[in-house]
């Protein structure tokens, strides 16, 4: 088959490599209909995500139809369609039963690479490296899913395939971090970022009772997606005058947010000074993470305020301004997104007619085209917004939003 | 605090702790211990059962082709370093055999004749299943054998002691040992090569429920010993011999060789 193989830092190739079979009782294989790049992606292409290696087949947001199952497998069979949730759970250990789905016993053959960097293993997840269990991931013809039973949801209706796709992560996880921003009804939500996770967020804040979400970018269509989809107010945070922490003070009457989402993570771009003392210990090791935005939600944030961060961090923060976080008494919430939990109730909500989260793909792609695609998705160019993959389609490039 | 009042009898004090003692670990003269610990979603029953049935021992116990009962207390193991293929032999006596609580055994040939193993299981205090510790001495000659011996699968005292636990909370828990092994791959590159082994993709984990024959299916020099693990594991038997394990409650199976009967 063919599949997206990472071959160091800036460079994915596509390569023809064996398919996978069953290796395990309760595996599925599964023919791949629609993937997808995700800001996840990004640190691994940048080399930002330790235990990466030549020739691991990237990609953890993929949807197909049930090609093979397991001798264990009981509630999935050949012919099936499913959307693939990103994290690994084995469904019966304590974490899984207690809805911590992300944060699996039993899932990550490499747990002891974990436990020795985070003290203790979360779950394993497709093509994120191998701290993560390191499983092929889904930017290929097939994938092998493990916990065929646990996982995957199966779609029954003939809702297109670019509905659901995005229950596999953005979608989900964009409600986790509304969720574990702690919103009641009335409040005031700012999101920094509106890439996917982050128009999500926004939606989703809405979800929750969010009286006013304030939305922060400097991509123009990502901007006008968060705007007219999503109902933010958007701030340009490039546009200069006010600093952000003033901006969003003055549009949350004084006071600050209720709860701030970051919705950026580890390569936040930034132009203080601080963001540039970053880009230099980044590029010397000395920090692993740039936590430009997480700084400046820090400051922002109402005293008594919730920090929900679903933006990933790998490593160690440099200058992490923990006193204001302290002095404030605020809450962060974070981590992976416990998925499982979210794929009925979100299915359903898009079932329903309340979402389509198909509104944010710029771009549909054949599988040749991917190399390309992860440059023009990590410099933001062409206007893009989201990626999807028909791994069966040689080449061609859609702009679905020309 | 009001709340917590609520909800519990309050204590009142004084209260009498305790002093932590720490489990045993590190080396000593000829000795080293090792110990782990995990909570298993299970009864100390079905943890007891399932560690005591030699049959199931290649199926989730790292670098073990066999074990056979040659007496009722006495077994003969048959272990491989899946790194070199080598293949040694000892045999073990059974120490202790408490059913639900505590099982020990001691090697008693070979160069490390001495080391012995201790499995302790306890409820967990709040129902989420059982305790298990296991505390592993081994006995270290020295020279090369040892390595082989205590490095099986390129793994310290310390991490295999760590692995087999976890290995058997795998089983129990999710009813297979999580792995990549065989998973097809890119071009890997020289380092990615070297690594494939340290990430699981070509060093064999014990196979689980799965029916991935060992040592068949190891690198070339690794896989010139006999067969056993195939045959002994087809998944489908494993998958239901589990099952009878985990599903009914029965304390042993009078079918099945047990180390407490
Ligand atoms: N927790 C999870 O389970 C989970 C799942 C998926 C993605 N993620 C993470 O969420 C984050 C976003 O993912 P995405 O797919 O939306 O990625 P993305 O790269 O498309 O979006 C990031 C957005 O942040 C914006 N941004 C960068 N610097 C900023 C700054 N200083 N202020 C405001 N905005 C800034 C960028 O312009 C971009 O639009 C990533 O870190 C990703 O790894 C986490
Ligand atoms: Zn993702
Ligand atoms: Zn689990």
């Amino acid at each position: 088959m063919k599949a997206v193989c990472w071959m160091g830092a800036g460079k994915v190739e596509i390569q023809t490599v064996e398919d996978p079979k069953i290796i395990n009782p309760g595996d599925a294989v599964i023919r791949v209909t629609r993937t997808a790049i995700c800001g996840s992606d990004l640190h691994l292409f940048d080399g930002y995500i330790p235990t990466m290696e030549s020739g691991d087949i990237l990609g953890h947001e993929f949807m197909g139809v049930v090609e093979e199952v397991g001798t264990a497998v009981k509630k999935l069979k050949r012919g099936d369609r499913v959307v693939i949730p990103f994290t690994i759970a084995c469904g019966s250990c304590f974490f899984c039963k207690t809805d911590l789905w992300s944060l699996c016993d039993n899932s990550n053959p490499n747990a002891r690479i974990c436990e020795t960097m985070y003290g203790y293993s979360g779950s394993a997840l497709f093509g994120y490296s191998h701290i993560y269990g390191g499983f092929a991931g889904g930017q290929a013809q097939y994938v092998r899913v493990p916990f065929a039973d646990v996982g995957p949801i199966k779609i029954e209706s003939d809702i297109p395939d670019e509905k659901v796709l995005f229950l596999s992560d953005i979608y989900p996880t964009g409600y986790q971090a509304a969720e574990n921003a702690q919103i009641k009804p009335g409040d005031t939500v700012a999101v920094f970022g509106c890439g996917p996770v982050g128009l999500f967020a926004i939606a989703s804040a809405y979800m929750f009772g969010a009286e006013k979400v304030i939305a922060i970018d400097r991509f123009p269509e990502r901007l006008k997606l968060a705007r007219e989809y999503c109902g933010a107010t958007t701030i340009d945070y490039t546009a200069g005058n006010p600093s952000i922490v003033e901006a969003l003070r003055d549009l949350s009457n004084g006071i600050g947010p209720d709860s701030i989402i970051d919705a950026v993570g580890m390569e936040a771009h930034g132009t203080d000074a601080a963001a540039f003392y970053d880009k230099i210990d980044q590029a010397l090791m000395l920090e692993t993470d740039r936590p430009t935005v997480l700084r400046q939600a820090i400051q922002a944030v109402r005293k008594g305020g919730t920090l929900s961060i679903p933006g990933v961090y790998g490593g160690d923060l440099d200058k992490l301004n923990f006193g204001a976080a302290f002095g404030k008494g605020i809450t962060m919430k974070m981590g992976q997104t416990n998925m499982h939990k979210y794929l009925a109730p979100l299915l359903k909500s898009i079932e329903d007619g309340k979402i389509d989260p198909s509104f944010m793909i710029s771009h549909r792609v054949g599988i040749e085209d991917v190399p390309d695609m992860y440059k023009i998705w990590r410099d933001k160019k062409d206007r893009v917004t989201k990626i999807v993959i028909d791994p069966f389609r040689e080449k061609g490039i859609d702009r679905l939003r020309a | 605090m009001a709340q917590a009042a609520e909800q519990f009898d309050a204590p009142s004090f004084p209260k009498q702790g305790a002093i932590w003692k720490p489990l045993p670990k590190g080396k000593q003269g000829k000795q080293q211990a090792a110990h782990t610990v995990q909570t298993i979603r299970a009864t100390p029953d079905q943890v007891f059962n399932l560690y005591t049935r030699i049959e199931f021992l290649p199926a989730w116990m790292e670098g073990v082709v066999s074990v056979q009962r040659l007496s009722p207390k006495k077994l003969r193991w048959l272990m491989q370093d899946p790194g070199t293929g080598k293949q040694f032999e000892f045999d073990a006596e059974e120490v202790e055999s408490v059913p639900g609580k505590r099982y020990v055994s001691r090697v008693t040939t070979g160069p490390t004749a001495g080391t012995t193993n201790t499995l302790t299981l306890e409820a967990h205090p709040s129902g989420r299943g059982t305790v298990a510790t296991l505390i592993n001495v081994f006995t270290l000659p020295g020279g090369l054998f040892t390595k082989a011996v205590t490095s099986v699968v390129s793994r310290s005292p310390a991490q295999i002691t760590i692995e087999n636990l976890r290995h058997l909370k795998e089983v129990l828990e999710a009813g297979e040992i999580p792995s990549v092994e065989g998973q097809p791959a890119g071009r890997r590159g020289i380092s990615g090569k070297l690594k494939q082994v340290l990430y699981g993709e070509n060093m064999p984990m014990p196979p689980g429920t799965s029916d991935r024959a060992r040592p068949d299916d190891l690198p070339e020099s690794a896989s010139k010993g006999p067969s056993k693990w195939g045959v002994l594991l087809g998944s489908a038997v494993a998958v239901a011999v589990l099952g009878s394990l985990l599903f009914v409650e029965t304390k042993s199976d009078p079918s099945g060789e047990s180390l407490h009967d």
